[in-house]
């Protein structure tokens, strides 16, 4: 914020800012509740356990990183599913309801991400055989270092530390709502998995980015904030013909059955033509100029 | 305290629409190659309407320190007041607006009104 002070003061909005915060206190409330709920059922699974570290699973020093980079993959498909499974998006679209993006936004965590099951994609870790203290151990951790990259404070880090580990620049480009930025850099920690996955996209020096949803909310009530995309979820599914109502439950946000919306693919699809057109305008008239230079009337 | 600081500090500052290509810029932010025939813009610069060449029309607000814009359907509310244009949509949480159009403003009402059916 002091940042913002002297250099970019519509970086926060007090009442943005309010709802953050706010967000931040109720997804703790609600982390506590189902936390102890998942924890439990994550003990409970733990007997069926693949491998056994033994009974002294903490003494193993190469668990914990290991624990971490696995913690971390399975957080990128959680991620992944976040975004592009309506039923789970709407849960994590709070994550992204602010038009803002600094540190205070980091705070907008789910209040309903139990309900929405997301806690299935921590289950492979414990079947593994990593206790469930050290999955919640680096998943935690894994939270934390996500916290310092919501900011605009900050422009590249070293090169190499870009190519590897999640950055500010790296997750502004998630948070964007400009075609181009749309569903792409899904990483927690190490952005080597959009890499992989072929989810990457590097932020433009020229793309003035837009942060929030794409129907952006345009109000700063807490409760709308939280439960807007389920009940429009709800909504779609009362009102859908039988044939089609799951769709709207399983299907990327945008989506219906009649067309009449954008997914984030159709979006981007229609994007890329109108920049095609773009460049081939501006091509044509630079060959016209070219060609009136080289013969003058 | 943080938003307390926030506030102190007059954080979020006071935006406004500079000018027709802003708004411009603002609708097709709001929705990806929505292309403007005819704007309007409030004269205190706290929002627009524009509209496309099919006849759609986009409310653009001030929202905190951005703007959030709606395409308006059948169920819009409007009222007008000489110069002054209120309108709702739909949606309860997106609130109501009223815009100062000046002479346009009666124009733009009975469009709306053909919207609103």
């Amino acid at each position: 914020m002091l940042w913002a002070r002297r250099k970019r003061p519509d970086a926060y909005e007090p009442r943005d800012t309010l709802t953050s915060l706010a967000f931040g206190l109720g997804s703790t409330l609600a982390g506590g509740l189902f936390g102890a709920a998942v924890l439990a059922m994550a003990f409970w699974l733990y007997q069926w356990r693949l491998f056994d570290f033994g009974p002294q699973w903490w003494a193993v020093w190469w668990a914990w990183p290991l624990c971490f980079v696995l913690d971390d993959l399975a957080y990128y498909w959680f991620h992944r599913f976040a975004h592009r499974v309506r039923w789970f998006w709407a849960a994590h679209v709070n994550h992204h309801s602010s038009q803002h993006y600094n540190l205070s936004t980091a705070l907008r965590q789910s209040w309903t991400s139990f309900f929405a099951l997301a806690f299935l994609f921590r289950i492979p870790i414990v079947l593994l055989g990593f206790h469930p203290l050290m999955g919640l151990f680096v998943g935690a951790i894994n939270l934390i270092y996500q916290f310092w990259i919501h900011t605009e404070a900050i422009g590249r880090m070293p090169r190499w530390f870009e190519a590897v580990m999640n950055t500010p620049s790296h997750h502004r480009v998630h948070h964007a709502t400009n075609p181009l930025y749309l569903d792409r850099n899904y990483a927690g920690t190490f952005i080597v998995w959009d890499r992989m996955f072929g989810t990457f996209q590097r932020e433009q020096d020229s793309e003035r980015i837009r942060y929030g949803i794409i129907r952006q909310l345009g109000s700063f009530n807490l409760l709308w904030a939280v439960f807007h995309e389920w009940a429009a979820m709800g909504q779609d599914f009362w009102r859908a013909p039988w044939r089609h109502k799951t769709s709207y439950l399983w299907r990327p946000p945008g989506w219906s059955h009649d067309g009449s919306r954008e997914t984030s693919d159709m979006i981007r699809a229609r994007w890329l033509e109108r920049e095609k057109m773009k460049q081939g305008a501006s091509l044509a008239a630079q060959d016209e100029r070219s060609a009136g230079e080289e013969n003058p009337a | 305290m943080l938003a307390w600081l926030a506030y102190r500090w007059n954080l979020g500052g006071d935006i406004r629409i500079r000018d027709e290509a802003h708004a411009r810029e603002l609708a097709d932010d709001t929705i990806c190659g929505f292309e403007a025939i005819d704007v309007a813009l409030d004269r205190g610069r706290i929002g627009a309407l524009l509209r496309s060449p099919n006849g759609q029309v986009m409310l653009i607000r001030r929202h905190g320190a951005k703007f959030a814009g709606r395409l308006l359907d059948g169920h819009i509310h409007t009222r007008l007041d000489r110069t002054q244009l209120t309108l709702a949509t739909s949606e309860k949480h997106f609130g109501q607006i009223t815009l100062d159009l000046g002479e346009a403003a009666q124009h733009w009402a009975a469009s709306l009104r053909r919207i609103g059916g």
